[in-house]
């Protein structure tokens, strides 16, 4: 494995190199088929420890994020009016990402103080949106987390420490797990070296998720020929009926 | 007689199991994956029910997909797919015994088509302001209620009567109805009456259709009958082919308006319909109507109280989210 990766860093010829700190996906472009758990994509790289930091290479971390194409939500609550449950409050969150997940060698609290964390934005409870419908952050603030709750609940958002392997000292690497519920679009992998709790180097790939299949196809019939679509289910829907009746003459 | 067969999608599911290929398929609108025995399952069991009580089944289908986690919305729309292909098969049959008046049923669907477009843009306007699934539900409650409640009472007092082999008398007539504007004369139903009226039973059959998904049958019937004062022979045909025009309708505009129909689930509870709907008939015509109304009515009835139940009860996660707003 560590010859493989070493192979697949040498022939990557990534001109973004960072100062000492270079990695690379298994593919810059995923198709996800609707009807399986979703898939695995692999972040790997290196980090050049060079003469002087032989001493210090416990210290250093990586951390890996992975993130979705960002869109705007809107968070319901639910609250009870005359004994019936029904969405009374509501907020929109603008530019929340569609897919977070962060990995890292080791907790996240143990790499970096909460404030780092929140700058870089590591850390599923960090994520916040670009602008709310509201200008209240108190008002706000049980809305964002309860969108961070339900979509990890979803496997949408996750965090993963531990999950950053090191081959060697200098070697890494991580599995990612892409859901089949994964927003399509355009996708960020950035990887961080963390030094004593001070982000030293960065380094962002871009990654495309697309979905495929028939599913998908239906999907995109629906939204992109609406008329079609619909008069087209009518039918199926009108020639089984028809084509039924006709079956169960013959037999009975 | 002939033995009654089991389903027969009890064979594809042995032979399926014994495979063990893709057993999920993903509902692109619906945004989830389910078993596609699951859904295939429903719409032979609702079919089922349907053919043996004689009627559509949206009222069943609808709830029994939001139980299984599809939102109310999609659930709402499909079901007219499910609904479209089960009279289908049933319009056909007695299309082949000429017992259709279709200018009533074009005079109905005329009504149909402003009822369903307008339910259809209440319904977009439902889940603008996310009261979507409150409305589907209440709605459900109310209906599942009244109509379970009436049969109920009619089926216990049918089954009094069978006993002293008494008959109910006949109801007083309606001559309102007579006095009414834009008369029409429809052969096949021998009546020379107002399109008032059949226009406003479409309207509101429409409205129904887009937004509880249900094809309306359990209305059309008795209006057509002490309302319109149709012949009962021709009644049930032109309903037949009457919801198979507004839940077509409906499918279509439901596409352009709200994108709430998946048409991989209607695939598999139309299949699932159309065949289970065959043995439903069968099984009924070996019961005893009464009996049978009244099983149903119970049925009615707990599925509306499984839906009022779902109201009251504090929810697990009182927050929920929609993803690609503006």
């Amino acid at each position: 494995m560590k010859w493989l990766l070493a192979f697949l860093l040498a022939s990557l010829a990534i001109p973004a190199l960072a100062e000492d700190l270079v990695s690379g996906l298994s593919q810059d472009r995923i198709q996800i088929t609707s009807n399986y758990h979703g898939t695995d994509m692999v972040v790997f790289g290196a980090i050049e420890l060079g003469e002087s930091h032989g001493a210090q290479a416990a210290e250093r971390d990586v951390v890996v994020v992975v993130r979705g194409p960002a869109a705007n939500i809107a968070v319901r609550r639910k609250a009870r009016v005359v004994g019936v449950w029904l969405n009374r409050d509501s907020i929109r969150l603008y530019g929340m990402p569609g897919y977070y997940y962060v990995a890292s060698n080791r907790p996240l609290a143990a790499i970096a103080r909460a404030a780092t964390l929140a700058r870089y934005q590591l850390g599923i409870l960090t994520l916040k949106p670009k602008g709310e419908s509201t200008r209240l952050p108190r008002k706000g603030e049980p809305f964002r987390l309860a969108a961070i709750r339900i979509r990890e609940h979803r496997g949408l958002y996750a965090e993963a420490p531990g999950r950053v392997e090191f081959l060697s000292a200098e070697l890494f690497r991580v599995h990612v797990p892409i859901p089949a519920s994964a927003p399509r679009g355009e996708y960020n992998v950035n990887v961080y070296l963390v030094r004593d709790g001070t982000v030293v180097s960065a380094q962002t790939t871009p990654l495309f998720v697309d979905q495929v299949g028939l599913e998908r196809q239906l999907f995109n019939f629906a939204h992109d020929r609406p008329l079609g679509y619909g008069l087209a289910t009518a039918i199926m829907a009108i020639l089984t009926g028809w084509a039924s009746s006709f079956l169960f003459r013959r037999q009975g | 007689m002939r033995p009654v067969d089991e389903p027969l999608y009890w064979h594809a599911a042995n032979q399926s199991l014994a495979h063990d290929g893709g057993m999920e398929i993903y509902l692109p609108i619906a945004g989830l994956s389910v078993h596609w025995l699951a859904v295939l399952g429903m719409g032979a069991s609702v079919g089922f029910l349907a053919g043996m009580f004689g009627v559509g089944g949206g009222f069943l289908l609808t709830p029994l997909l939001i139980f299984y986690g599809i939102p109310a919305e999609v659930a709402v729309a499909t079901t007219a797919s499910h609904l479209t292909a089960s009279s289908m098969a049933g319009a056909v049959a007695h299309w082949r015994r000429r017992v259709i008046d279709f200018r009533m049923a074009g005079v109905m669907l005329a009504g149909g088509v402003g009822g369903s477009a307008l339910g259809v843009q209440l319904v977009a306007l439902l889940r603008r302001v996310g009261q979507a699934d409150l409305v589907v539900s209440v709605g459900y409650v109310l209906l599942l209620g009244s109509i379970g409640t009436l049969m109920l009472n009619e089926s216990l007092r049918a089954l009094r009567l069978a006993k002293t082999d008494a008959r109910p008398v006949a109801m007083e007539r309606h001559h309102w109805i007579h006095a009414l504007p834009v008369k029409m004369r429809f052969y096949t139903s021998r009546l020379y009456v107002s399109a008032i009226p059949a226009l406003a039973l479409g309207a509101v059959v429409g409205i129904l259709s887009s937004v509880l998904g249900v094809g309306g049958g359990f209305i059309l019937v008795p209006a057509m009958i002490y309302l319109l004062r149709m012949p009962p022979n021709v009644v049930v045909g032109t309903s037949l082919v009457q919801i198979v025009t507004i839940t077509a309708t409906t499918t279509v505009f439901q596409s352009i308006s709200n994108y709430t129909v998946d048409a991989m689930l209607a695939l598999f509870l139309v299949l699932g319909g159309v065949v289970g709907a065959q043995y439903g008939v069968r099984v009924a015509a070996r019961m005893q109507g009464e009996i049978l109304r009244l099983m149903f009515a119970i049925l009615i009835l707990a599925v509306g109280a499984r839906l009022f139940y779902g109201l009251v009860i504090t929810p697990r996660e009182i927050y929920a989210i929609t993803a690609g707003t503006p």
